[in-house]
């Protein structure tokens, strides 16, 4: 099938009452129409948050945004807010309560997670300008100022634990005055009074996604996971969806993370769903395809921790250029098998650069594998496609 | 194969919570550059520099470890490996400097018993929002007899330093009964091969 026809069938596709999810997942795995018109619908759909139908999106995406919204009233609720809210019977709550249920207790806890999440958001994507601009579409009750922006919480709590210092034997000193930025690195401020920056809204989506799932809480990479989706929502050309990109975002993200969380897992590493099998599995194919590179990592002890830890994680997405990584999670997120590609897609890139790799010695391979160099994706790309329609290798 | 160009080979590794600029003190040593953007390591990153000392030639093979706790079971794997550990806090942010002694656990842990250790104390550049004041990183550098430095990977200060001081430290371990330099990455390949072996080795094998 020519490009042009396939774009064709996809508009057609896409334009159904009901969209057929096969075909489209048939179709969007060899790529999607260059401008990336149709992509903030795409991954919609492939990633399962989008009914079929089109008929219910109207009154399924009000339910969803507004869900989201309450999410973010709720769970964003400063300490303070809350207790003043509480009711009068209950035990009086404070700073010190020792107690680790009460609110105090969590919101400290809360703000540990914050402080990881800032720091990672805050270096997202740092080759595109996208994520330090000021996005269309900011939080109201940010902006009005009636909530309070997440990163001041985390300033509020690195002045309180920084301020006072003791010296010696109980002499206590008040070292530093001014809130201290703890996320120094990045050199990104925040947008001032009226306006959000886009990675002040990725901080929010990863907070409450973290809030809402206590047991996986935030773990770093989760980032550069979201970073791709809300590239995409937030650019979308046609402002209708791209208003809605913050809770769109969300509820994809959680849909995805639903599928690779056991990646993030440290208790899962060695479940069959865990991080070490797929590497095992990647390891097993690139033997089945190419014994001589095979063996020579092995010799050479270049373990897939050392690299594919990071490709799979973060399905790619620190490893290519951002218009690229969006080309390589079209396919990823089109796999009928899904996340079966990336493992194929990892030993086309290992394979891709055999030559280079059968005449380096330990450093210059490992150099390579963790700083892949420049590509034509479309390259391996077709390659994993090859392996793919061979079928998976005895495993 | 590559030229064998250096003498001896140690294995550095970088610790420390996430964000105290551990990819930015390796990026300082490595490339002589500072970046402010750097992304989040995840897993463990990997740089290679020679230096001189004592007129040998040494090649630095250093790696950089992820912060978070989930990234442990990856990163303690090459503990082991290691011939010296830098351990980074941020003298702005009194939490990773709290967290010392939890890296300390780890190390204690999970590497060699002789591991050459230093505490390095980053950021000093910027004064105006220290948390930490020098005497508490001197203090617990003192209690474990550890080497301490502060640093700034921004105006590069004390960077050379800090890893030329570690590599000495593990220099001066090595017996001078060594053999033929020309053979000895070879023998290095053969009895250390990869970080989750005994490493040190150097010195003692021979």
């Amino acid at each position: 099938m020519s490009y042009r026809e396939r774009m064709q069938r996809l508009e057609l596709l896409l334009g159904e009452a009901v969209i057929n999810l096969e075909q489209l997942k048939e179709l969007v795995f060899h790529g999607l129409p260059g401008d990336g018109s149709a992509r903030p619908l795409v991954w919609r759909l492939l990633l399962n948050y989008l009914p079929a139908s089109r008929e219910e999106w109207g009154p399924f995406l009000a339910k969803k945004r507004t869900n989201y919204g309450n999410f973010v009233a709720d769970l964003l609720q400063p300490c303070c807010a809350a207790e003043e809210a509480a009711d009068a019977a209950e035990e009086a709550d404070h700073p010190l309560n020792p107690n680790p249920d009460s609110r105090w207790q969590q919101f400290f806890r809360d703000n540990e997670v914050l402080l990881q999440i800032d720091k990672d958001v805050r270096r997202l994507l740092p080759e595109i300008a996208f994520f330090q601009s000021a996005t269309k579409y900011p939080c109201e009750q940010i902006v009005s100022g009636a909530m309070a922006r997440l990163h001041e919480r985390v300033g509020y709590v690195s002045l309180q634990a920084g301020s006072i210092v003791k010296r010696g034997i109980g002499l206590i000193t008040k070292t530093s005055t001014g809130t201290s930025s703890s996320s120094s690195d990045g050199g990104c401020r925040p947008n001032n009074k009226g306006g959000e920056s886009h990675w002040e809204v990725v901080e929010r989506i990863l907070f409450v996604y973290a809030k809402l799932n206590p047991g996986q809480s935030y773990v770093q990479g989760m980032n550069e996971i979201m970073g791709p989706l809300y590239y995409v929502l937030a650019t979308d050309a046609d402002e209708e969806w791209a208003r809605w990109a913050e809770a769109d975002t969300f509820y994809i993200f959680t849909h995805l993370m639903g599928e690779v969380r056991d990646f993030f897992i440290r208790s899962l590493d060695n479940s069959t769903s865990g991080i070490r099998r797929m590497m095992e599995i990647l390891m097993r194919r690139v033997g089945g395809r190419d014994t001589q590179v095979a063996r020579l990592l092995a010799q050479q002890e270049i373990h897939p921790q050392y690299y594919a830890f990071r490709w799979i994680t973060l399905l790619l997405s620190q490893e290519f250029p951002l218009p690229d990584v969006l080309r390589i999670w079209d396919s990823l997120l089109a796999d009928r098998k899904r996340f079966d590609f990336l493992v194929d897609l990892c030993c086309a890139m290992i394979i891709h650069v055999r030559g280079e790799l059968l005449s380096g010695d330990f450093a210059t391979n490992m150099k390579l594998l963790q700083n892949y160099p420049p590509i034509d994706v479309r390259d391996i790309l077709a390659l994993a496609s090859t392996f793919s329609e061979k079928g998976v290798v005895a495993e | 194969m590559a030229k064998k160009t250096y003498d001896l080979l140690f294995k550095l590794l970088l610790i420390g919570d996430s964000g105290v600029g551990k990819t930015c003190i390796l990026f300082r040593f490595s490339d002589d550059a500072f970046n402010t953007t750097f992304i989040s390591t995840i897993g463990i990153d990997f740089k290679i520099k020679t230096i001189e000392l004592k007129g040998k030639k040494i090649k630095l093979q250093i790696w950089d470890t992820a912060g978070q706790e989930r990234f442990h079971t990856i990163t303690t794997s090459y503990y082991r490996g290691a011939m010296g550990i830098m351990l980074v806090y941020d003298i702005t942010n009194s939490k990773s400097f709290e967290n010392i002694a939890k890296w300390l656990r780890n190390i204690d842990e999970h590497a060699n018993e002789d591991v050459e250790k230093m505490i390095l104390g980053n950021k000093c550049d910027m004064d105006e929002n220290r948390q930490v004041p020098k005497d508490r990183g001197e203090v617990i550098a003192r209690e474990h007899g550890i080497k301490f430095m502060e640093t700034s990977a921004k105006n590069n200060i004390n960077i050379e330093r800090a890893f030329e001081e570690l590599a000495e430290a593990i220099l001066n371990k090595t017996p001078s009964g060594r053999p033929d330099p020309s053979e000895l990455p070879d023998r290095i390949r053969a009895v250390n091969p990869s970080p989750g072996d005994r490493p040190g080795v150097i010195s003692r094998c021979c």
